[in-house]
């Protein structure tokens, strides 16, 4: 019989069990084909145009995220292939086939297996691209024309990447098994023979895990110093703390728990205590790796709730005035209501007037060439006007407050002494804003309210500007209203006056909303490869469990009972992940909300919860092929 | 087969009969127990009517060639195979009538199992393995405890609780697998070929820890084997052949000529006493 049939027949025979291989790789190929499908759909091609910058940075760090995540889970699953493959296949030594004959068959059984995961994969992927197009659509909110037609562009480069990346790995464990021994192949089957670890080696990473980990949650929050270095670091340490931590910490409180026989001589507990501690050694790095993809997933859930917020927050922020004017003038409020008002009615209005400093004038921690001032008094009166909150009292005279806009997000430093200098005196900044009471124009230029006083004392250094601002009721008049304020515009010497139309029709922050849908593809994607990585390592398990279940059976222990312990089992798997998760969440959440300078306390918890409700759904699914494969 | 010495020696051992009682209670009845297997025009009869009672503190052993029905019959008594025909009552209840719930109840608290490849869990120490059956049956921690280190101790691997399954030898594994089968204080403990696996000094060991518990502990044993060495250990051993009990042979105060006995039976009978 030649290798090619030898190995369909064992790719044949085996097909259940590697099932859960050829699933989740099909999976990989299913997600990168759909992202190539988002990158080629026409509405992404029209947001490019438009945001070309954004669009291809975005675009650039997704598809780096999602080449590593292909590469990380197809070296993952081929990995876990090969430990299983070079224990059933190791017996062909003693029927006397070389280690290259091994790894031959080996290889053409793997691209067997890669074959039917990339065909399986386009296929699901050609089935789902419509749906998937249309959630994130909807989602983001994005007018997406969807194409059911499958492109054949988006095929190719999946294909070409995922069997580039794949036939790497497969090359890798033919290298693998052309160089291990004899006995290294024989004992791949005795791998199970090491159960219980050594407690002082486990405190030891226990007591260092806890420390990395501790150290990677208080980098995470920092907001001194280099900020991206510290988010790159925290990373770092987190992910080590968390293999630390399943590698030290878990195993040493369950085998403390294991050793108080109070606890474990009580139903079940002697049963699933024991395998977890059996499984820990082995499975500790694949519990490692699903808390940190679960953390991922989490982060990239919260990260586009708080966008999509924080996007909404800003056109609201922005179209809080259609139109505002900046005049040398104090008495154009009247014309400029007439005007408008032969278009609209007005539905907001306020004015105010603001001081200009010349940017050589003043010392901030942003350069501006201007800076405006308002008097407090003037600004209450504003606030009286349009309904919004003062959320601050006067400052002293050797103080200011800061008005400033809403970031997408800022990974600046955070400054708790805040100082500006104007014409060389000293001011400390007690606090910022981003209510917009100045609207679109604190987008363009810096803003400080200050004491009466003081701004009466620095009005000789500069020119003051009256704001006139209105918010038109009927939108749909934006063109006609805009054009005929234009006669007010004037730059001459005696009468400066500008105007700012802000268009409530405008895209220019489209990418926003690219940026959201990706966050929610990306939590999908690490959802998904989470459960699926922890779903297959169980599944195997379930496998080894067959016999000890029949002994078990043989010593009278009914069904009921061995699906408790199986149950409890599972739960453990995914509970120590999934809690992991949770308590890291609190810091990577915690730093986005540092960065976007919002709470996201509400956006965790839910996020989190949305987590548990699909790691449920993986838990069934485990339990049911638990059930299925003899383990309960 | 040598048919007429077997007959004469049957005789002389007065076997071939059910037992009478001695004073102790039944633990196991036997009878009229038929076993066919295969579909409906191509069965084989395996069991072909055993009649046998097993009383309290008994320690037998079944003997047979190859294909005799020894391991049939151990199946259907520790509960793993229904006969076609007939009854076995086990603790005043008919076993053969038992739904697979009061089954599952039966065999972990009347009945302990010795395997011949150990069948101990290599996921938890020995201790807890001794323990297991303990408690899953909702005994009290401490209680458990105590059992199975009083077990270990008469079986002399109270050195080993901590240790795993890999890191006994077969004849330790063997000894807890019995400590574990015995832990529950079963009515009967079922041995299929115990000493199987073993080299001859662990299977002497283990076969001296089957005589201790059996005298001194009172436990009721039926074991399985094909090997006479192991047989001789018993007070009484049944010949099975063809599917019927051809035989007893009791032992009497030497082991050594109980097993010189069960020799010239086996050779009288013929047929295949290897290990299946």
């Amino acid at each position: 019989m030649g290798m090619t049939r030898l190995a369909f027949l064992n790719f044949k025979s085996g097909f259940k069990n590697y099932l859960s291989l050829v699933l989740s790789l099909a999976f990989t190929v299913l997600v990168f084909l759909n992202f190539q499908n988002m990158l080629g759909s026409d509405a992404y091609k029209v947001l490019g145009t438009r945001n070309k910058e954004y669009i291809d940075i975005l675009v650039g760090t997704a598809s780096f995220v999602l080449g590593c995540f292909m590469v990380f889970f197809i070296w993952y699953s081929t990995n876990v292939f090969l430990a299983r493959r070079k224990k059933e296949i190791g017996v062909y030594v003693f029927m006397g086939l070389s280690n290259q004959k091994i790894g031959k068959l080996y290889l053409i059984e793997t691209m067997m297996t890669g074959l039917s995961a990339l065909t399986l994969g386009l296929v699901l992927g050609m089935m789902t691209s419509g749906l998937f197009q249309m959630i994130l659509g909807a989602v983001s909110r994005l007018t997406v024309s969807i194409r059911l037609r499958p492109s054949l562009k988006p095929v190719l480069i999946t294909s070409a990447v995922y069997l580039a990346i794949y036939g790497v790995f497969a090359w890798k464990g033919y290298w693998n098994i052309v160089r291990s021994s004899v006995l290294g192949m024989i004992s791949a089957a005795k791998q199970n023979e090491y159960v219980r670890q050594k407690g002082i080696w486990l405190f030891t990473k226990a007591v260092f895990g806890a420390g990395i980990l501790g150290n990677g949650y208080f980098m995470a929050l920092k907001r001194d110093g280099n900020v991206m270095g510290n988010a790159f670091l925290s990373v770092a340490l987190v992910t080590a703390g968390v293999y630390l931590l399943f590698g030290g910490m878990v195993p040493l409180c369950f085998q403390t728990l294991a050793g108080r026989k109070g606890f474990l001589y009580k139903g079940t507990r002697i049963l699933w205590v024991n395998n977890v501690i059996f499984r820990m050694r082995k499975n500790y790095r694949t519990y490692a790796i699903v808390s940190i993809l679960m953390l991922c997933s989490v982060t990239a859930l919260a990260m586009s709730f708080a966008m999509k917020g924080r996007y909404e927050n800003i056109i609201r922020f922005e179209n809080t005035y259609t139109f505002q004017l900046m005049s040398s003038r104090d008495d154009l409020d009247h014309r400029a209501r007439t005007l408008i008002e032969e278009e609209s009615e007005i539905a907001l209005s306020s004015r105010i007037p603001v001081l200009c400093v010349d940017g050589s004038l003043v010392k901030a921690a942003e350069n501006y060439s201007r800076y405006g001032f308002v008097s407090y008094s003037f600004l209450r009166r504003l606030a009286e006007d349009t309904g919004m909150e003062l959320t601050f009292d006067e400052p002293e005279e050797d103080e200011v407050f800061k008005i400033s806009h809403p970031y997408l997000m800022s990974l600046a430093a955070e400054r708790p002494d805040v100082r500006i200098f104007i014409n060389k005196k000293e001011y400390g900044q007690t606090g910022d804003t981003s209510t917009p009471y100045l609207g679109y124009l604190q987008e363009s230029m810096s803003f400080y309210v200050m004491n009466d006083r003081e701004y009466g004392r620095l009005r000789p250094l500069g020119e003051e500007l009256y704001t006139y601002n209105y918010r038109i009721r009927d939108l749909s008049r934006f063109v006609r209203a805009r054009d005929r304020l234009d006669e007010l515009v004037s730059d001459t010497k005696d009468n400066y006056t500008g105007r700012v139309a802000i268009d409530p029709e405008s895209n220019e922050l489209d990418w926003v909303r690219m940026l959201y849908s990706i966050c929610i593809f990306m939590f999908l994607v690490f959802i998904v490869a989470g459960g699926s990585i922890l779903f297959m390592k169980l599944y195997n398990d379930a496998f080894e469990e067959q016999e000890r279940r029949q002994i078990l059976r043989k010593m009278g222990v009914d069904g009921k009972t061995l699906g408790r312990a199986a149950a409890m089992e599972l739960a453990v798997a995914y509970g120590l992940p999934f809690g992991v998760m949770a308590v890291s969440s609190i810091f990577s959440v915690g730093a986005l909300a540092k960065a976007m300078s919002m709470k996201l306390t509400g956006v965790n918890v839910v996020s989190v919860a949305v987590v548990l409700g699909i790691l449920a759904l993986w838990y069934g699914l485990s339990w049911w092929a638990y059930g299925r494969s003899g383990g309960a | 087969m040598n048919e007429s010495y077997a007959g004469r020696k049957m005789q002389k051992d007065q076997s071939c009969k059910e037992k009478e009682c001695k004073g102790n209670p039944p633990v196991v009845q036997i009878k009229n127990l038929i076993k066919n297997y295969g579909s409906k025009g191509f069965q084989s009869r395996v069991l072909k009517g055993i009649d046998l009672t097993v009383l309290k503190n008994d320690f037998i052993a079944i003997m047979g060639p190859s294909g005799s029905g020894k391991t049939t019959l151990l199946n259907i008594l520790s509960t793993i195979d229904k006969p076609t025909q007939g009854t076995v009552t086990l603790d005043g209840r008919d076993i053969t009538r038992m739904s697979n719930r009061e089954l599952s109840k039966l065999r972990r608290d009347k009945i302990g199992f010795i395997f011949q490849d150990y069948n101990l869990l290599d996921t938890m120490n020995l201790e807890d393995n001794i323990a297991l059956p303990l408690s899953l049956g909702g005994v009290e921690g401490k209680e458990c405890v105590r059992r199975a280190r009083e077990l270990a101790a008469l079986f002399g691997l109270e050195e080993h609780l901590k240790k795993y399954p890999y890191q006994l030898s077969g004849g330790q594994k063997q000894r807890g697998a019995t400590c574990r089968a015995l832990v529950t204080e079963p009515e009967i403990l079922f041995a299929d070929e115990p000493s199987g696996a073993l080299d001859s000094k662990a299977g002497r060991e283990l076969l001296e820890c089957f005589r201790k518990v059996n005298e001194e502990r009172q436990a009721t044993i039926l074991m399985v084997t094909h090997d006479p060495f192991c047989a001789s250990y018993a007070r009484d051993v049944y010949m099975l052949s063809d599917g019927r009990i051809m035989c007893r042979i009791s032992r009497g105060a030497d082991r050594k000529e109980f097993y010189d006995r069960i020799i010239d039976v086996q050779t009288s009978m013929g047929g295949d006493f290897s290990w299946e």
